[in-house]
């Protein structure tokens, strides 16, 4: 449906052969814009457009091909990278909202830019967004914000268990900037907190979700034994060569100092979140099915992760080629080596 | 203590909008002062402001379709709160086509002005968009900070030029210079000077007229008998001029400012249902 013409080698690798992995790599977002900026002066100029991957250096090539025999050259480089696949079992949500984006959009417009988080808390009869501030916030300087919406607004409204799930709202203005220019409808699956909630997107081209962990409210002083850990990402189903660089492979930002174990302040954990890789006409192995991380008992130095991550899948035309033509999801977590440290917000992908 | 206030002219919502956005940009804080016939928003010229102060006047009946007000006591039937206009400002924002602004004083955790939206959708219900801003509720004994500032006794008072061409010159000469001199004299001309090391810009302004202040009791003012040609001037802040300026969003009716030599300098602005009295002091 993009291409004119698409030619893929899979790299082969022996300890995986159930699955042929495209090259996982990740570029710079930033990098990439220039080179497709200005979408009316390349739809006047540019003839032919070639992507290439060198993989021995590291390289990929956007090669412009433009009128009058001007050719634009791109050269940039890209790190490899074990992609995190969520492993999120979307049907098995009880909550499910289906709404166009130009609604979430209109409600987000009343939130400052600035606000972290939301809450979203349902009923089978009523929906609110509200800001979240903070238990530590001095409530007699911040402004809270509440919004209320009927059921009726939703193209599909399913609220199997009343729940109040908080989340990072920045991240999701990206998504919804992305769905308004493409004009399909949002579709939100969540369950009680602490579970993941995803927002996804979804048409004839492409698919889109963004998955975000929400707060838990944890349980009281008597429990401060027992804390929601993270499960160390395990890049089961991705290759294992070469971790590149530095970046650890888990995802580790940590939202909270720790607290005290003895304070009944409530401590708050964030969940991890997997979910099912989007391959087209495959089966799903491995550890999809799972939920939900497991709250091992065991204390860890970073009890408090914070993990999103948004993936794409394009959903292409079956081609002649047999093999290679399934797009694999790359899910970017945000990895971080910063400390432990107060409120991180993560970068934004 | 109660309050509550509503909305449902989208014009007046709209005027309404415009002056707290005016107010917002002229400071961080300010005061409210509730009576049963108007509004005021006060600025008393404190150090931390620079010393500049504000008066704001609104007639409440040109704004609310319902306004209702109890004070602190009987004899006392007025609300004093301290608020960031800031806030306000932005739960207006998103109001703009309402179907009603209802506004009301709670004290849930503590004492907040609820501004809740009622918006169209595409639904039967309405969407409803409460927005909770934090106030302070101020003790009757202080109130007597907030007193109308007096006129001062002004050496020269004049009509302001066309506001949006005496703001992009502020707005450059802001670029060069930390202060602004603002001379005018009797016979309706006015310079903004900048003096810098480098340089010194001057923007004349001929022909604005100067506003005929009867006197009171007949005698004279300082103004009177005054060579006309003789410029009073003060030099100040040239940010909080431009911010002044920066705040109007519409043309007032009337602009004019009071120049007290070296003292002060007192913006008068006057719309139809709001008027606007800023004083700002003169520096060395």
């Amino acid at each position: 449906m993009f291409f004119q013409h698409y030619c893929w080698t899979a790299v082969s690798d022996p300890c995986h052969k159930e699955k042929e992995l495209s090259l996982p790599c990740k570029l710079i977002v930033k990098a990439v814009l220039p080179v497709f900026r200005c979408a009316n002066v390349l739809g006047r100029n540019v003839e032919k457009c070639s992507i290439s991957t060198s993989p021995s250096d590291h390289h990929i090539t956007f090669q412009l091909l433009c009128k009058h025999g001007v050719v634009k050259t791109y050269n940039l480089t890209f790190q490899e990278c074990d992609p995190l696949q969520a492993v999120f079992a979307k049907h098995m949500c009880p909550n499910i909202l289906k709404v166009h984006s130009r609604l979430l959009a209109d409600v987000m417009i009343h939130f400052p830019t600035s606000q972290e988080e939301i809450t979203l808390s349902v009923t089978p009869v009523k929906v609110c967004f509200k800001s979240y501030t903070e238990e530590d916030t001095d409530f007699s300087r911040t402004m809270v914000t509440e919004i209320h919406l009927s059921p009726e607004e939703f193209d599909y409204f399913q609220v199997g268990v009343d729940s109040e799930v908080t989340f990072c709202l920045k991240e999701l203005r990206g998504l919804l900037a992305f769905s308004e220019a493409t004009g399909v409808p949002v579709s939100i699956h969540f369950d009680r907190c602490g579970k993941p909630i995803a927002f996804s997107i979804e048409d004839v081209l492409l698919e889109a979700s963004l998955i975000l962990a929400t707060l838990c409210e944890a349980q009281k002083e008597a429990d401060s034994q027992e804390r929601c850990c993270p499960q160390q990402w395990g890049s089961s189903e991705t290759h294992p060569d070469k971790p590149s660089g530095d970046e650890p492979n888990s995802t580790d930002i940590s939202k909270h100092p720790q607290r005290d174990g003895n304070a009944p302040t409530n401590p708050v954990a964030k969940q991890e979140v997997k979910s099912i890789p989007r391959v087209t006409g495959r089966d799903v192995t491995g550890r999809a099915g799972t939920a939900t991380a497991e709250a091992a008992g065991e204390a860890t130095e970073a009890p408090y992760q914070k993990f999103h991550s948004l993936f794409f899948g394009a959903v292409s035309y079956k081609e002649k080629d047999a093999t290679g033509h399934t797009f694999q999801s790359l899910a970017t977590a945000s990895d971080t080596e910063e400390d432990l440290g107060p409120l991180q917000s993560s970068p934004v992908l | 203590m109660r309050f509550r206030a509503k909305i449902v002219d989208l014009a007046c919502l709209n005027n309404f909008s415009r002056v707290i956005n005016t107010i917002s940009k002229l400071t961080k804080t300010c005061t409210l002062r509730l009576t049963v016939c108007k509004l005021y928003f006060i600025l008393s010229d404190k150090v931390a402001n620079g010393g500049a102060s504000m008066w704001c006047e609104l007639c409440q009946g040109n704004f609310f379709d319902e306004f209702q007000m109890e004070g602190v006591a009987a004899e006392h039937n007025e609300i004093y709160l301290e608020l960031v206009p800031e806030n306000l400002s932005r739960a207006l924002k998103t109001a703009h086509s309402a179907k009603a602004v209802k506004i009301k004083l709670t004290n849930k955790h503590c004492p907040c002005l609820r501004v809740a939206v009622e918006l169209p959708s595409l639904s039967s219900s309405s969407r409803i968009v409460t927005h909770d801003i934090p106030v302070g509720v101020i003790p009757r004994r202080i109130w007597n900070d907030f007193r109308e500032p007096t006129m001062p006794d002004f050496d020269v008072s004049i009509y302001l030029p066309v506001l949006k061409i005496m703001k992009s010159v502020v707005e450059r000469m802001k670029n060069l210079s930390n202060f602004i001199v603002i001379e005018a004299n009797l016979s309706g001309e006015m310079n903004l000077k900048i003096e810098t090391d480098l340089v010194s810009v001057t923007t004349h302004f001929k022909d604005l007229g100067n506003p005929p202040w009867a006197s009171e009791d007949g005698c004279q003012s300082s103004a009177q008998g005054r060579n006309l040609e003789s410029m009073a001037e003060a030099r100040i802040d040239i940010k909080k001029l431009q911010q002044l300026l920066a705040g109007q969003q519409v043309n007032p009716t009337k602009a004019l400012c009071n120049i007290v030599s070296k003292r002060i300098v007192h913006f008068i602005l006057l719309h139809e249902d709001v008027s606007l009295q800023y004083f700002i002091p003169a520096l060395a």
